[in-house]
């Protein structure tokens, strides 16, 4: 899987088809919104950094922890995604972070904002980690790390 | 009021990040993540030129040297760790005008977040995310040295802005703090710490002398902005400084530091709803814009002495893209209303500038 979202190099490119399987016999013309279901279903298949395991099975990502709401102006949504270390002190917490982020990057429209945060308490430095995890300017230098983008892509390559 | 879009361009293929329009030439530059900036007209909005294979990554930030009306100095930063200097020259030959990079200024190591000259033009400001500010001074024509390296944050430096007539320079931070600094008498000092942002410190600007606002007496004022979703103001309440130069100073002062005394003097009305990336304080009306990831451009007036109300606001300003700057620029297209007209210069995401004007309603 290419590790850069397709919105940071062609703004003008067309929006993804989201292959969400299903709703195969309801062929409506607007379709549905996305739902919480659907963001974990495009996050569970992603791999843990260090171990040939999903997300999901680790419970690193849980359906409960994830809520979409609209913003007020009509258009944009907040995706906001808190997940769960394995281990308190994980190292790699920030890389599970950064990859959850490009995973919904690459997957969403422009109009959603994303949230993603590592879960209260679940983390020894869960505050630090989740201050890094919103500042745009260091997620976007870190998507020009190579090394970093390395260990993203192979996350992601458990994907479909 | 009303803010109306007067042109939208798609400036580049990726994110810009920051727009400058030139202090005294119709054309503006952008800083984008498609590693290079562009020349573009204020009098058509057309893009004049491509500064590109200047730097390996991203390009931040951008800042025209002041006072170099004949050969315009742009300077770069980037995430590549380095700051650039590009000058516009006429081929003598063709008679066509060309960019030129002269300098690669190394010596960060991390990335660079932003670059500033000073009112006079003879020092350049950069930050980084090695936690670090560098003030360069121009020695001789495109050789500068290092004069000061401060460091004096804990975290990722922001953003960085100079006093317009002061050599004052002031930083944001990741550690939500702003810092003031000046040359002391053997070396460039941190006077003051500014605590009272809860979050990161995205932007920072120094109110304009030309403010109809500005008074001598009360003092000068900073704005600032941050991931708190605030904008706030700092007024200078007290300065001493070793001035032109320490050896005038009486011997009893000599090796004493200079000293600044700011306080925060007013929060303008909450108007976003998530990070607000930058703020530019209007010479003209003294009138102030932010924006940020709300998508939102909003514009705010001094009603009384720090009382602010918001005068105009447009949501969904580049669609559903976050907005990374908004600035204030004399205005140059042939619609035009007299010397003092003004636009705003917005940029964002999608790799569109936007422009826009302020109306009665």
């Amino acid at each position: 899987a290419s590790a850069t979202p397709a919105y940071l190099y062609d703004p003008f490119a067309a929006v993804p088809d989201l292959d969400f399987s299903g709703d195969s016999e309801e062929d409506d013309e607007t379709p549905e919104p996305i739902d919480s279901q659907e963001i974990f279903d495009l996050v569970a298949t992603m791999c843990d950094p260090e171990h040939p395991i999903t997300l999901g099975e680790l419970a690193v990502v849980n359906l409960d922890h994830i809520w979409i709401t609209d913003d007020d102006n009509g258009l944009t949504k907040t995706v906001r995604l808190e997940f769960t270390p394995t281990i308190t002190h994980c190292h790699l917490a920030t890389v599970i972070g950064l990859g959850l982020v490009v995973r919904l990057q690459q997957s969403l429209p422009p109009k959603y904002r994303i949230d993603v945060r590592c879960r209260e308490g679940t983390h020894t430095t869960d505050a630090q980690l989740n201050k890094q995890l919103a500042d745009k300017e260091r997620v976007l230098s870190a998507l020009e790390n190579e090394t970093l983008m390395g260990l993203v892509g192979k996350m992601i390559e458990t994907c479909k | 009021m009303k803010l109306t879009q007067l042109a939208s361009i798609a400036a580049h293929p990726d994110r810009v990040w920051q727009v400058a329009p030139h202090p005294t030439l119709p054309f503006l530059a952008t800083a984008s993540a498609d590693k290079s900036s562009k020349i573009i007209s204020l009098l058509n909005f057309n893009t004049l030129t491509t500064l590109d294979g200047g730097h390996k990554r991203t390009v931040r930030s951008v800042a025209w040297k002041p006072n170099t009306e004949d050969e315009p100095v742009l300077a770069t930063g980037s995430f590549d760790y380095n700051a650039g200097i590009w000058r516009q020259f006429e081929d003598e030959a063709t008679e066509k005008k060309d960019w030129q990079f002269l300098v690669i200024l190394e010596g960060h190591e991390s990335e660079m977040k932003r670059v500033a000259w000073s009112a006079g033009g003879s020092f350049l400001a950069t930050c980084s995310r090695d936690k670090s500010v560098w003030v360069w001074e121009e020695m001789d024509d495109d050789n500068f040295e290092t004069v000061a390296v401060l460091q004096d944050h804990t975290q990722d430096v922001k953003c960085v802005a100079w006093h317009p007539e002061d050599v004052l320079l002031a930083s944001g931070s990741y550690d939500n703090n702003i810092m003031l600094y000046k040359e002391g008498s053997d070396d460039w000092v941190c006077v003051k710490v500014l605590e009272g942002h809860e979050s990161t410190v995205w932007s920072l600007e120094f109110e304009p002398l030309k403010s109809p606002k500005y008074s001598e007496e009360r003092g000068s004022r900073l704005v600032s902005c941050s991931d708190d979703f605030t904008v706030k103001i700092w007024t200078r309440t007290e300065q001493t400084g070793l001035g032109s130069g320490g050896g005038q100073l009486p011997s009893i002062l000599r090796g004493s530091q200079p000293k600044e005394e700011w306080e925060c003097t007013a929060t303008l009305p909450k108007a976003h709803s998530r990070s607000v990336y930058s703020v530019s304080w209007s010479k003209v009306t003294g009138r102030i814009v932010s924006c940020g990831g709300d998508g939102k451009i909003v514009v705010y007036e001094e009603a009384e002495d720090n009382e602010w109300k918001i005068v105009a606001e447009v949501g969904l300003a580049h669609g559903a893209y976050e907005i990374n700057c908004v600035a204030w620029s004399t205005r140059y297209d042939k619609d035009k209303r007299g010397e003092n007209d003004e636009i705003i210069i917005s940029s964002c995401d999608d790799g569109k500038v936007n422009f826009w004007v302020l109306d009665e309603e």
